[in-house]
């Protein structure tokens, strides 16, 4: 891990408020995040917390009902938080930052052939055309895994499996060579048996293409399995960054030893899951202090106050607990996440 | 300040109720739907046009000078070019032609709402019958298609020689006979499209009867859709009875309408353009504002754009 | 295990759809009981078959062949309205997506009080609300929810009004079909828990169908596994861990995602290829190969994991 190395993305204290139905809705409540050259960054979160959101701001694909209030996105030089034409987004969106959606139903266009619909990519992002633009689409649909590359290029994709449309949809925003490749949730409609292989496939071509991705998901299997760093969110903040080595084996915030606690996988029969109770809260209204803190078995008085600072657990290891300010009582983490690499060696 | 912090650095007790608790939103489908539809400047517009309309047809036939029920017919008069006291001018008889217009627009718009109304009632139920009950689904394609295919211009006579020419109800009913058929099938692809959602599978299994499933799951997403039809139905009613009064095919000679208006100055209106452009606009504000109308509330209706 | 009351039996399942040329196996000589008391998982990928068979046993899917008995009674094809009945009050269902299982145009109290109403299960209008107020705080929400539409709530708040809507009915059998599939991960433990509960606080029977085996060895007590229509291995759940037979059971386990970052990234994943099979010549039976642990295979291959066994 170079500590030195220049981000290529960097997001200092976004806001992203969305209007609806006459209220705002505060979405995204400063969240700074950087990303370097090569890695596997995944963020974790619950749904409503507002990864993709995030994520999403990159591209300038947020709905018409929302907007970047506040904070400043860095990529290549210039701040794309401000970009307001789509003259100016069509020069990173799918060239520089592509991104792989969850529900490969629905984001393939049932009324082209498959082939055409990677070409038209290539075309429009590299402007390379005909004959070669097909020659490439080819050869991406056999680098992700489709059999009889050059046949199944005329089909539909109503004629492909669920896993294979994903491969397909990988296949379009790869064609160009991204910079960036934002994966969100790209295997929660999947099977388990087709999400190891999509995962296997993800990270072949990350390699390939000299790729860096970032995984939006709320599933730690993957995050064990593909991710270098970790970002964990939670109503619309960031609330701890490290290595997934740190976050798993060493993570401090009180929501991250939820989420570790309550996988299944841990669980002992005849007795309780552990579980994270209660629910996000709802970001129409104004946060007060830790926004876990309603779900916390152990909060602290001061959780309810003010809102904690990020403390440094290691030089890539931040956390925003009051836990790891010098004044609060002595915090064990869970003996479970202690004990988490054992059970799982068993 | 740094030790009133530093004594809140003390466990608290938990609560499952607060972990729970979560905001408010008062949403009501309705009041969305009029915030929506109020929001569109042009579709209130059309409201207040419309509603005009209708309630001076009223307030003119008041004022009028002449009552349409004791028009005579006076030759001498006939073609007068409207000027203070016949301010719509004569008609090819003589009758005061202000009156007739008014009083013709009520039962054209009249006839529509019937229509339309009747319309609706038959398709919806037909529709969500056809769309979810397995078996129906092929008798009454076929019935659609034995109705559907053939013009209606050959059921109409037919009909008008049976009867011996349309008077009022006669046409509703015939209008209404075949028009329910594009609203059935509207209503159908939607019910088809609900109806095995996972929440009418529950539904299902919880032994709801049909009529409950219809009315209480399907029925609601359905009002979109049948908003917008009757917004076409109503102006394309008044179009319709035009086109057959036009023909000879419409209402009597005795029962006024803007067709029978119409179909008169079919023969004069080269040198007296009046009688035709009178009844020619109202019918044409009457069709296009209902039809913006209706428009702008199915959009307003779909829970989709309720943003 | 000869004790034990059967509550549902399958026999000879087979469920087909569309008809002549369009026709489709989903499920194909199914055989199975569930005893009373148990969690029985039934697991396998999209289109395998297991949720047509949740939705035969609760009468929403037709079955072509064979039957299904619940109580010793058949519950499957032409049966009495009283039998109808007895099906919907002692069999009901929990459903996979909690954004569509429930009507976005009706209120949380009418939403869980459907099957009451359609039945007049209760004396009066206090004595029903009373029933929903009791619902809603069994599965942990607040009876002020039953004013609210379900688009106010997230997914596991949604997921369990859908549970509180079945067992208002108060079954003895629920079929729970991907429960937890389409909820966040930290929220499945919420939804699992709160089933175990009320499995024990009631004395429920359940039918867990899942695709995900990590899931349900923490719940279940026997499972099987489903591949294409067909049961390919039924056995106790720890054993099925412990001694996978069957390649399809093998690739399952392999895929599951292990949360632990150094094990995962040296995991080796297993693909299940149907055509090691061929089934030719040597016809394939379902056969107990231990004491409760069964599995589908043709005379050589039950050779070889019978040689396994051994091992």
């Amino acid at each position: 891990m170079a500590e030195n190395r220049q981000p290529i993305l960097s997001a200092k204290d976004v806001e992203i408020e969305f209007t609806l139905r006459g209220k705002v809705l505060k979405a995204i409540r400063k969240c700074s995040l950087d990303l370097y050259k090569g890695e596997t960054l995944a963020i974790v979160g619950e749904s409503g917390s507002g990864k993709s959101v995030f994520t999403k701001s990159f591209l300038g694909m947020l709905d018409a009902n929302g907007s970047i209030t506040g904070g400043t996105i860095t990529y290549d030089g210039n701040d794309i938080s401000k970009y307001k034409t789509e003259k100016q987004w069509m020069a990173i969106r799918g060239k520089k930052i592509s991104m792989v959606m969850q529900d490969p139903m629905t984001s393939l266009n049932p009324l082209k052939k498959i082939g055409r619909q990677i070409e038209e990519s290539i075309t429009y992002n590299q402007g390379i055309k005909g004959e070669e633009a097909r020659k490439m689409a080819i050869e991406m649909l056999s680098k992700v895994g489709i059999p009889d590359p050059e046949r199944r290029a005329k089909q539909y994709p109503h004629e492909f499996s669920g896993g294979m449309r994903q491969r397909v949809v990988i296949a379009i925003a790869a064609a160009c060579r991204p910079d960036i490749l934002i994966c969100d949730e790209p295997t929660t409609a999947l099977d388990v048996t087709i999400q190891a292989q999509i995962l296997d496939l993800i990270r072949g071509l990350q390699k390939d293409l000299d790729m860096t991705v970032i995984y939006i998901t709320h599933d730690l299997g993957v995050v064990a399995n593909v991710a270098d760093r970790v970002a964990v969110m939670y109503a619309g903040q960031i609330v701890e960054v490290g290595t997934v080595e740190e976050i798993f084996y060493d993570a401090w915030h009180p929501y991250t030893w939820a989420l570790l606690n309550s996988l299944p996988q841990l669980g002992v029969k005849g007795e309780e899951l552990p579980t994270i109770e209660g629910t996000p809260p709802n970001l129409f209204n104004e946060v007060h202090g830790d926004a876990f803190a309603p779900r916390n078995k152990q909060a602290l008085a001061i959780d309810f106050e003010e809102e904690p600072p990020f403390f440094n657990v290691s030089e890539t290891h931040i956390a925003k607990t009051w836990y790891l300010d010098p004044r609060a009582p002595k915090i064990e983490q869970p003996k479970s996440i202690l004990s988490l690499r054992n059970k799982m060696k068993k | 300040m740094a030790s009133k912090q530093d004594e809140l650095f003390r466990f608290v007790e938990y609560s499952p109720e607060n972990a729970e608790r979560i905001g408010y939103s008062n949403y009501s489908y309705w009041r969305s739907v009029m915030q929506n539809f109020l929001k569109r400047k042009s579709a209130v517009f059309m409201l207040f046009v419309f509603v005009g309309l209708v309630i001076f047809s009223f307030i003119a036939l008041a004022i009028g000078k002449y009552d349409w029920a004791t028009l005579v017919t006076n030759t001498d008069l006939a073609f007068h070019k409207p000027d203070g006291e016949y301010w719509f001018g004569c008609d090819n008889l003589g009758r005061d032609y202000w009156c007739q217009v008014w009083y013709s627009m009520q039962t054209s718009v009249k006839l529509a709402a019937l229509v339309g109304g009747g319309e609706c009632v038959l398709g919806i139920v037909i529709g969500c019958l056809w769309g979810y009950v397995r078996w129906l689904d092929r008798p009454i394609t076929e019935l659609y298609n034995i109705i559907n295919n053939v013009p209606m211009i050959i059921y109409l006579t037919l009909i008008a020689l049976i009867f011996r020419g349309l008077s009022f109800p006669v046409m509703c009913i015939t209008l209404i006979a075949f028009g329910w058929l594009v609203m059935a099938r509207n209503v159908r692809n939607l019910v088809f499209m609900y109806r095995d959602r996972e929440y009418n599978l529950a539904s299902r299994c919880l032994g709801t009867p049909i009529s409950r499933v219809l009315v209480k799951n399907i029925f609601p997403y359905l009002i979109s859709v049948i908003v917008l039809r009757l917004a076409l139905s109503i102006p394309g009613t008044i179009s319709l009875e035009t086109t057959l009064s036009y023909l000879g095919l419409g209402l009597g000679i005795d029962t006024p309408s803007l067709g029978i208006l119409l179909r008169n100055a079919r023969n004069y209106f080269v040198d007296y353009p009046y009688l035709l452009v009178f009844p020619a606009v109202v019918v044409a504000l009457i069709t296009i504002t209902f039809y913006l109308l209706g428009n702008a509330f199915s959009d307003a209706s779909d829970p989709r754009n309720h943003v | 295990m000869a004790e034990r009351e059967k509550l549902i039996e399958l026999k000879d399942l087979q469920i087909t759809f569309g008809t002549g040329r369009k026709k489709f196996v989903a499920v194909d000589h199914v055989n199975f009981d569930i005893y009373k008391g148990e969690t029985f998982s039934l697991v396998g990928e999209s289109g395998s078959g297991k949720t047509t068979i949740g939705r035969a046993i609760t009468r929403i899917n037709p079955v072509s062949a064979g039957e299904i008995y619940f109580k010793g009674q058949r519950i499957s094809g032409k049966i009495s309205k009283e039998m109808d009945l007895e099906v919907i009050k002692k069999c009901q269902m929990i459903f996979q997506d909690p954004m569509a299982s429930l009507n976005e145009r009706a209120k949380v109290d009418y939403i869980v009080s459907e099957g009451l109403i359609n039945h007049h299960l209760y004396k009066d209008e206090d004595d029903r609300k009373r029933k929903v107020e009791y619902a809603l705080r069994e599965v942990g929400l607040l009876p002020e929810f039953a004013s609210r539409f379900p688009h106010e709530f997230s997914g596991g708040q949604r997921q369990r009004i859908g549970i509180a809507r079945a067992l208002i009915m108060e079954p003895e059998f629920v079929v729970a079909d991907e429960p937890i599939s389409a909820l966040d991960v930290s929220i499945r433990a919420q939804v699992l828990n709160l089933l175990n509960k009320l499995k024990k606080s009631r004395g429920l029977t359940y039918l867990f169908i899942a695709h995900d085996l990590s899931v349900v060895r923490f719940i279940s007590d026997r499972i099987a596994v489903i591949s294409k229509g067909r049961i390919v291995e039924l056995a106790e759940a720890e054993e099925l861990f412990l001694h996978p037979l069957h390649p399809y059971t093998k690739a399952l386990l392999s895929a599951v995602p292990i949360p632990d970052p150094q094990l995962e990234k040296q995991k080796k994943l297993l693909v299940y290829d149907p055509s090691i099979h061929d089934y030719s010549t040597d016809k394939p039976v379902w056969e107990e190969i231990l004491p409760g642990h069964f599995i589908y295979g043709n005379k050589k291959e039950l050779e070889q994991y019978r040689r396994e066994v051994q091992a």
